[in-house]
C-alpha cells in the first residue's frame, strides 16, 4: 500500500481539526428559564446557609453554600465555638449523603421473608398508620434504638416513649461509654470535661486517638494546633501511649509501644515516682489515699508487664510533674479493654496528682447550658442493648424501632445481638439508607437528610452551644421529617400524648422551644427578631463560659488487669481496630469521597487490610499485599496485608468501616468488617463492648491481593505490584 | 493501480473527517442557533422599539456573574395584558399555560476554566452594548464579538484593567 505514514498524519491532522470545533454533545446547549421567579434565588449568586453538621456526634456549626436551590459546599462555621470555621472530612462529604443515589426515596414495606431485601413501596398514609397500628397492638412494647440526638428531637423522642410506657435507648457505638463512667467515678460529674490541650504544656496521652475521631475531632485537633503552635514561647510536648503508632500518635514527640491494656498500670507506675520523688500539688490529708493506690505495684513489676523499661516511666514522669500545665487524658485503645473504665481513672488519678482540675491547660468542667427545654441524650451502654435479649424473649417488648443506629453492623456476630430483630415482632426503621439493620426492618419511613430538615443540637463538654439547623434546600426525595412522624402518630394515639405534644410538625415545636429559651437569655427582644439572627448566626452560645468546680472522688482501689479472650498459644497476636477519620465505624462507607481518603499511615483507599509488624510477617513469611486469614475463637476474615512497622510485633491492627452486606453501591462487599472477630467481652463498669479484648492467629492463604494504595514516592498516582512488575520488565 | 487505493482510502477518511466534523461543530450552535430558538424572540422590537431597559429581562446582570434569561413570568407581566397575539406569542402563552419553561438554545457561552462577571463589568460603569453590540437594532441576535481571550486582553489592555492570569482563571 502506498499510503505513507506521513500521508496517513496528514489525514489525521483534519480529523484532529474537526474535533477542536467548539461544542460537544455532553455541553449545556440549552438556557432553561424558571417559569415563574423564585423571589429568593438570584442566579449565579451562592446564599450560604448556617446549620449543624450531624455526621458525627460533634455537633460542629456549618455554613452550607446553596446556589440556585441546590447546596454546593459545606464549610465550617467561623463564629460556631465548637469547631470555629474549620470542617473535617465527613463534614465536607455530608453532601454525598443528600445526594447520595441509594437513599431511600419512599415507604417501603417489606416483601417476601425478613432479611431477603424485598420491599413494595407504599404511601405515607399507609406506612404510618401501620406503624401507629402496630404501636396500638403493644402497649408498653415498644423499644426505640436511636443514635444521640441532644436537642428537640431528643425531647420528642423521650416523651413520646414514656407516653407510651416504652423503652428509648440511645445508643453511640462510638465507646465513650468508659469514659463518661470513669469521670463519673473520678469526679462525681455525669457529663464530659473540656481537656484543655489548648494551654496545656504537656500532654500525657493513653491511647486517644483525639486528632481523628475522638469526642469532637476539629474541636480538639484545633486545641492541639494551639498547643503546639499558639503561643510565642511555648511549643507544648505530647507523648502517646498505644500499642499501634495511631495518626495521633504519629504526630506526637514521643510514641510509647506498650502492651494493650497495661495503660491503667502504666498510669500507676508514673504516679508512684511522682509521689516518691515529692512533685505532687496536693491537699493536705489527700496524700494517704495516693500512697495507698500507688503502694500496690512495684515499678519493677510494672516494667515487666507493660513492657515499657523503668528509666521511660520514670522519665515520663518527671516531664509529666515537672511540666508547668501537665495533663493526661485517656481513650481509645486504653479504654476499649476489659479494665477500660478502671485504666481510664488512673489516669485521672495522675491529674489529681498534679492538680489540673479546673486549671488552665488542665481538665476543666464547663458550666453546661442552662435553661434549654430539651432532655438530654445520654447514650447506654452495649450492654444496655444486649440486654434486649432477654426482655424480648419473654414477649413483653415486641415493637423495635431504629434511627439513625445500625446494631447489627456495629455489634460483633458474637453478642447475638440478631436474636432481638427476630424476637420483635413488627420493626420500623426511619433510617435514611439501606443499612444491615434497616434491612432487616418491616416497614421503613425514611427521614430526611439533615440538610433539608429543622433540627437543634446541645454540644455538651467543653464548648456548651445549642446549634440551630435549617433546611437548606428543598427535599430531594418522598421522605418525611422523622420529627413530624412522631407528632402526627401522637396525635392519632391521641389522649394524654396528644396532650404531651401538640404541636402540628416538628419546626413549629422547635421554635416553641427556642421561644421559651430565648424569652430567657434576650428578654425584651421580640422573637421573631431573635429567631432569625439565630438562623443566621447557627445558633446560640455564650462568648464567656463559667467553670464549675467538682469534688475530687475516690481513687480506683486497685489497677484491675484486662482479660484477654483465646489462648494465647493458640492465639498469639492482639488485635487492635481502629477507626478511620473517614469511615468511623462504617457511617461514612457509603460517601466516596471517604472511600477514597487515603488512610494517613498506609495510604490505602476503598477497602480493608491487616497491618503487621514487618518482623513478625517475616518470622511467618508473608509477603506484602498477601491475602491473610485473620482467625479469632469467634470467626475469620481475609484481607490484604499491609507491612506497618508501627504495630508492636504482637500486634495485629485493623481498620473498621468496611465489610457492609447492605448500606448502598459504594459501600456493599468492599472489604472486610473485623467486629465479625470480636468476643462478646465488656468493660464491667461501663457495660461498654471491649473492643481491644481478643486474641487472634494468622493463616497464609497463599493468594495476592491487590489492595489500592496511593502512591507516596512520586512515581504515579497509584502503585501495585502488577504494574510495577510490568515496569521493570 | 495500488497508488489510487491509497489516494482513495485518503480521500474517504477525508471526507468522513469533514462529515464529522461538520456535524461536530453543529454542536457549538452559535451562528445559527438563533433559526433554531424555539419562539422567534426580536431584541429590535423589545429593546429598540419598545426601549426595554436591558437590566428589566436580564436582572441579575448587575448583581451576579450570569446576566440570566428572564423567567417566563417576566414575560408574561406584559403578554398577559396583549390582546393581540402573533403566531410567536401565542407559542409563548402555550408554555405560560403547560407551566412550562422555554428552552432557549444557548448562544454566549464561555469555557468553565473562565470565571467572568457581569456584575463586575457593569459596576466599572460599561453598557450592555459595548461587547454584545447594538442589539437594539438586531432582528435575531447573533455574537457581536468572539469573546475570546485576545478579546477580553485586549479591552482589558484598553482601559487598563488587571491582565493578571488569576484575574478570570481560578
Ligand atoms: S467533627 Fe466532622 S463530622 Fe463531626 S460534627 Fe464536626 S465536621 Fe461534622
Amino acid at each position: 500500500m502506498d499510503l505513507k505514514r506521513r500521508d496517513f498524519l496528514k489525514v489525521l491532522g483534519v480529523t484532529a481539526a474537526g474535533s477542536l470545533l467548539p461544542g460537544c454533545a455532553g455541553e449545556t446547549k440549552k438556557l432553561i428559564p424558571y417559569v415563574i421567579p423564585d423571589e429568593e434565588i438570584i442566579p449565579g449568586v451562592a446564599d450560604w446557609y448556617a446549620s449543624v453538621c450531624r455526621e458525627c456526634d460533634a455537633g460542629c456549626g456549618i455554613l452550607v453554600r446553596v446556589m440556585e436551590g441546590r447546596a454546593k459546599k459545606v464549610e465550617g462555621n467561623p463564629a460556631h465555638p465548637v469547631n470555629r470555621g474549620k470542617l473535617c472530612a465527613k463534614g465536607q462529604a455530608s453532601l454525598q449523603g443528600l445526594y447520595n443515589p441509594d437513599r431511600i426515596q419512599e415507604p417501603l414495606q417489606r416483601e417476601g421473608a425478613r432479611g431477603e431485601g424485598r420491599f413494595r413501596p407504599i404511601s405515607w398514609e399507609d406506612g404510618i398508620s401501620r406503624w401507629v397500628s402496630t404501636l396500638e397492638k403493644y402497649p408498653g412494647g415498644a423499644v426505640m434504638i436511636s443514635r444521640p440526638v441532644p436537642g428537640t428531637l431528643s425531647r420528642l423522642f423521650s416523651t413520646f416513649m414514656k407516653e407510651i410506657s416504652g423503652r428509648l435507648l440511645f445508643y453511640d457505638p462510638s465507646g465513650e461509654g468508659t469514659l463518661q463512667a470513669a469521670n463519673r467515678r473520678s469526679f462525681g460529674v455525669d457529663r464530659f470535661p473540656e481537656y484543655d490541650i489548648a494551654n496545656a504544656t504537656y500532654l500525657l496521652s493513653f491511647g486517644t486517638p483525639f486528632l481523628s475521631d475522638w469526642l469532637s475531632p476539629v474541636h480538639y485537633g484545633l486545641a492541639y494546633g494551639e498547643m503546639r503552635q499558639g503561643r510565642p514561647a511555648v511549643r507544648g510536648r505530647f507523648v502517646q501511649i498505644e500499642p499501634r503508632l495511631s495518626m495521633t500518635a504519629a504526630s506526637a514527640d514521643r510514641w510509647v509501644p506498650l502492651r494493650p491494656g497495661t495503660e491503667g498500670l502504666l498510669a500507676l507506675g508514673i504516679g508512684q515516682v511522682i509521689l516518691k520523688e515529692g512533685r505532687v500539688r496536693l491537699a493536705q490529708g489527700d496524700r494517704s489515699r495516693f500512697e495507698k493506690l500507688y503502694g500496690t505495684v512495684s515499678l519493677d513489676q510494672i516494667a515487666a508487664k507493660t513492657e515499657v523499661p523503668r528509666e521511660e516511666i520514670i522519665r515520663l514522669a518527671r516531664e509529666f510533674s515537672e511540666a508547668a500545665a501537665p495533663l493526661a487524658i485517656g481513650g481509645g485503645t486504653a479504654s476499649s479493654q476489659t479494665n477500660g473504665t478502671n485504666t481510664l481513672m488512673a489516669v485521672n488519678a495522675l491529674n489529681l496528682l498534679v492538680g489540673n482540675l479546673g486549671e488552665s491547660g488542665g481538665i476543666r468542667f464547663i458550666e453546661p447550658l442552662q435553661g434549654f427545654p430539651a432532655a438530654a441524650a445520654t447514650p447506654v451502654s452495649d450492654q444496655a442493648l444486649l440486654n434486649l435479649k432477654d426482655s424480648f424473649k419473654n414477649k413483653k417488648r415486641s415493637l423495635l424501632m431504629l434511627y439513625q443506629s445500625n446494631p447489627l453492623y456495629t455489634l460483633p456476630p458474637s453478642t447475638h445481638f440478631g436474636e432481638v430483630f427476630d424476637q420483635a415482632a413488627f420493626t420500623v426503621s426511619f433510617s435514611s439508607f439501606m443499612d444491615e439493620s434497616t434491612a432487616m426492618a418491616d416497614l421503613i419511613l425514611p427521614d430526611h437528610f439533615f440538610l433539608e430538615a429543622w433540627g437543634d443540637f446541645l454540644s455538651d463538654g467543653g464548648t456548651p452551644a445549642a446549634g440551630l439547623g435549617q433546611p437548606v434546600v428543598i427535599p430531594r426525595n418522598n421522605t418525611r421529617p422523622v420529627g413530624d412522624l412522631f407528632l402526627s402518630a401522637a396525635k392519632r394515639i391521641g389522649g394524654n400524648i396528644e396532650k404531651q405534644l401538640p404541636w402540628t410538625d416538628f419546626r413549629t415545636m422547635l421554635e416553641d422551644q427556642w421561644k421559651t429559651f430565648l424569652a430567657r437569655e434576650v428578654p425584651g427582644q421580640p422573637f421573631e427578631i431573635a429567631w432569625i439572627e439565630r438562623l443566621q448566626q447557627g445558633g446560640w452560645w455564650k462568648p464567656e463560659q463559667r467553670l464549675i468546680s467538682v469534688s475530687r472522688r475516690p481513687l480506683p482501689e486497685s489497677i484491675e488487669s484486662a482479660q484477654f479472650e483465646g489462648d494465647e498459644k493458640q492465639f498469639p497476636f492482639y488485635l487492635t481496630l481502629f477507626e478511620s477519620m473517614g469511615l468511623q465505624r462504617g457511617e461514612g462507607a457509603n460517601r466516596p469521597w471517604l472511600q477514597e481518603l487515603p488512610d494517613p499511615a498506609t495510604t490505602v483507599v476503598w477497602g480493608s487490610w491487616v497491618e503487621i509488624n514487618p518482623r513478625t510477617a517475616r518470622q511467618y513469611g508473608i509477603q506484602e499485599r498477601e491475602i491473610v486469614r485473620v482467625i479469632s475463637p469467634y470467626g475469620e476474615v481475609e484481607a490484604p496485608v499491609i507491612f506497618f512497622p508501627g504495630n508492636r510485633p504482637d500486634l495485629i491492627s485493623m481498620p473498621l468501616g468496611q465489610g457492609h452486606t447492605a448500606y448502598g453501591r459504594y459501600a456493599k462487599g468492599r472489604g472486610v468488617n473485623p467486629v465479625i472477630l470480636l468476643a462478646p467481652l465488656v468493660d464491667r463498669d461501663s457495660g461498654t463492648l471491649a473492643m481491644g479484648a481478643t486474641r487472634v492467629r494468622i493463616e497464609r492463604t497463599g493468594r495476592r491481593g491487590k489492595p489500592v494504595l496511593v502512591d507516596q514516592t512520586g512515581e504515579g498516582t497509584r502503585r501495585s505490584p502488577e504494574g510495577r512488575r510490568r515496569s521493570e520488565t | 493501480m495500488r497508488k489510487w487505493t491509497g489516494a482513495l482510502i485518503a480521500l474517504v477518511v477525508i471526507i468522513t473527517a469533514l462529515i464529522i466534523g461538520f456535524f461536530y461543530s453543529q454542536g457549538s450552535a452559535d451562528l445559527r442557533g438563533q433559526d433554531r430558538q424555539p419562539l422567534a424572540f426580536s431584541h429590535q422590537r423589545h429593546a429598540g422599539q419598545l426601549q426595554i431597559n436591558c437590566l428589566f429581562c436580564h436582572r441579575g446582570a448587575n448583581v451576579s456573574t450570569a446576566a440570566s434569561v428572564p423567567p417566563v413570568y417576566i414575560c408574561m407581566t406584559c403578554h398577559r395584558a396583549l390582546k393581540e397575539q402573533t403566531p410567536e406569542t401565542q407559542k409563548l402563552l402555550t408554555y405560560w399555560n403547560n407551566k412550562e419553561p422555554i428552552p432557549w438554545i444557548r448562544l454566549q457561552r464561555l469555557p468553565d476554566f473562565v470565571r467572568f462577571t457581569h456584575e463586575m463589568h457593569l459596576a466599572a460603569g460599561f453598557k450592555c452594548t459595548e461587547c454584545h453590540g447594538q442589539v437594539a437594532q438586531m432582528t435575531s441576535t447573533p455574537r457581536a464579538a468572539t469573546f475570546e481571550m485576545g478579546w477580553c486582553i485586549s479591552c482589558h489592555q484598553r482601559n487598563g484593567a488587571s491582565k493578571d492570569c488569576f484575574t478570570c482563571h481560578y
